[in-house]
């Protein structure tokens, strides 16, 4: 396993070598592809400049803010839909059609409310995470082994130690999953929410380097974008682990 | 889902009852009617795009690039996918390239595709085929590498060409992982136009919706959301039919080769 990783990883070496030489030698336009070790300086020069890590910080600002507000209204929603069916069959027909709507649209309206300020994003996200973290839980919730419930009734547990003690531990893997799959649409939407409308944000900065032809700073921004996205991902799931030591996950 | 037979009448009432406070708190607070014009308004704005052709440009637009963007996507994902899931090799040399390009939101390949390509069809098409391509290709990788090597053993033992083993073993046993992609995609890849279009300004319902937003004629604006929204449900269901009839044929056809 070790030798396809290897594999990978020479490969991987190959193709941005051939990269350097094809950009270097003028065969591809390099106002469009620089050589990749000219991103790569951009990249870090951009670092040292404070740039980057500056509009990475604005963009993951206000997109955690909209993530942890959609898991704040979402899941206790996604919990009480899920252990009263009545509440569910209510609201089941504004959710499915609220759903189809593509999240990005939502940014007209959410500019419509609140210009280019963070709010506007904030509210982008926590619409367009809602459905997952959403249908996720109600699904956890339901799917709940009824012998655990039983149990602990025969135990004489009061309800209150119900809900904590059976209730949330047995739903929480399914929520992580919810929160997993929230995790890149968040990433994404505040990408095109800054793309779209706003004034700083990594995503606004690819868009604008493109903009003003800065080629190499463009990529030298997808590539911090690429690195944030892969950091969250491992940060999530170092947290799935801490909160959930008990719960094996298939590894992705 | 609905999980029940019977007609979902609470629900339904929700609803009801929601819209109707729309309608009536847009009406009495004429100061909001800017940011939440009412029902009525927006029905009327709707029937009025519809019949005056305006949006509907738009709309045909948006499906063809939609439409492009998808199917070329699939063609792609699931070969690139069959061959990657199949021959171990491929897979390894580009397996590192894959975790490094997954994490980088797709949407910002936009920019590049601007400097490529320019504002036109073929970059959005463009786009959506390359965020619509993931989903497909890593389920297809999945569903293929998961087989067990005695079908396809199998197969051989019989005598089947590489072709045959292709159509009768490898993709019906990796159909399940392949349509799951593919239903992935499908959002993906409405997603993408959607926003290429609001960002490069060329015409089609993202586009025009954020036209009207600029404009200030919010009430075209929500009509134009919830055209995008039907769009978006009939491609859903037009999937699941297909989807359903896909696999009554897999089923008959695996019935058939019992016998």
């Amino acid at each position: 396993m070790r030798d396809s990783r290897l594999n990978g990883f020479l490969f991987l070496l190959g193709l941005l070598g051939v990269w350097e030489l094809v950009a270097e030698a003028g065969w591809v336009n390099p106002l469009i592809v620089p050589p990749f070790s000219k991103i790569l300086s951009s990249f870090f020069s951009l670092i040292e400049s404070g740039q980057i890590p500056w509009q990475i910080l604005a963009s993951l600002k206000r997109s955690v803010v909209g993530y942890l507000l959609a898991a704040a209204i979402f899941i206790p929603l996604g919990v009480l839909m899920g252990l009263f069916d009545a509440f569910h069959r209510g609201l089941e027909v504004i959710i499915e059609m609220l759903r189809p709507i593509p999240p990005p649209v939502v940014v007209p309206v959410a500019m419509l409310f609140f210009g280019l300020e963070d709010e506007m994003k904030i509210f982008v996200i926590c619409f367009s995470c809602a459905w997952p973290i959403l249908l996720n839980t109600i699904d956890g919730v339901r799917n709940i082994d009824r012998v655990l419930l039983d149990t602990a009734r025969t135990f004489g547990l009061s309800r209150q130690r119900i809900m904590w003690r059976v209730i949330v531990p047995a739903c929480s893997p399914q929520i992580m999953t919810g929160l997993r799959v929230s995790l890149p649409i968040m990433l994404i939407l505040v990408v095109i929410s800054e793309m779209v409308g706003s004034t700083d944000g990594i995503g606004y900065f690819i868009l604008d380097s493109q903009r003003r032809f800065k080629v190499a700073q463009m990529y030298a921004g997808m590539l911090a974008l690429a690195i944030l996205g892969y950091g969250l991902n491992q940060l999530f799931n170092l947290l799935s682990r801490l909160l959930l030591p008990w719960h094996e996950r298939k590894v992705d | 889902m609905n999980d029940s037979r019977t007609f979902n009448w609470s629900g339904w009432l929700a609803l009801a009852l929601l819209l109707f406070m729309w309608e009536y708190g847009s009406r009495l607070n004429p100061k909001l009617q800017l940011y939440i014009p009412s029902i009525s308004q927006i029905l009327v704005t709707l029937g009025q795009l519809i019949s005056s052709g305006q949006v509907t440009a738009h709309l045909l637009i948006t499906l063809r690039r939609f439409v492009e963007g998808y199917l070329l996507a699939a063609v792609v994902g699931v070969s690139v996918g069959v061959i990657l899931g199949y021959f171990r090799f491929a897979h390894s040399l580009l397996e590192m390239l894959i975790e490094f390009l997954r994490p980088m939101p797709s949407v910002a390949i936009i920019p590049v595709a601007i400097l490529l390509l320019g504002i036109g069809d073929s970059m959005i098409t463009a786009v959506t085929v390359y965020a619509s391509m993931w989903p497909i290709l890593v389920n297809t990788i999945d569903g293929v590498r998961y087989i067990e090597r005695t079908l396809v053993d199998t197969g051989r033992t019989f005598g089947l060409s590489r072709p045959r083993i292709l159509w009768h073993v490898i993709l019906p046993a990796a159909s399940r992982y392949i349509v799951t992609g593919l239903r992935v995609s499908l959002s993906i890849a409405l997603i993408l136009v959607t926003t290429a279009e609001m960002i490069v300004g060329s015409q089609g319902l993202g586009f025009f919706i954020l036209d009207e937003e600029r404009s200030l004629h919010s009430s075209a604006m929500y009509a134009g959301i919830i055209l995008v929204a039907l769009l978006g449900y009939c491609l859903n269901r037009l999937f699941l039919l297909l989807e359903n009839r896909g696999m009554k044929w897999r089923r008959g056809m695996i019935a058939r080769e019992a016998i």
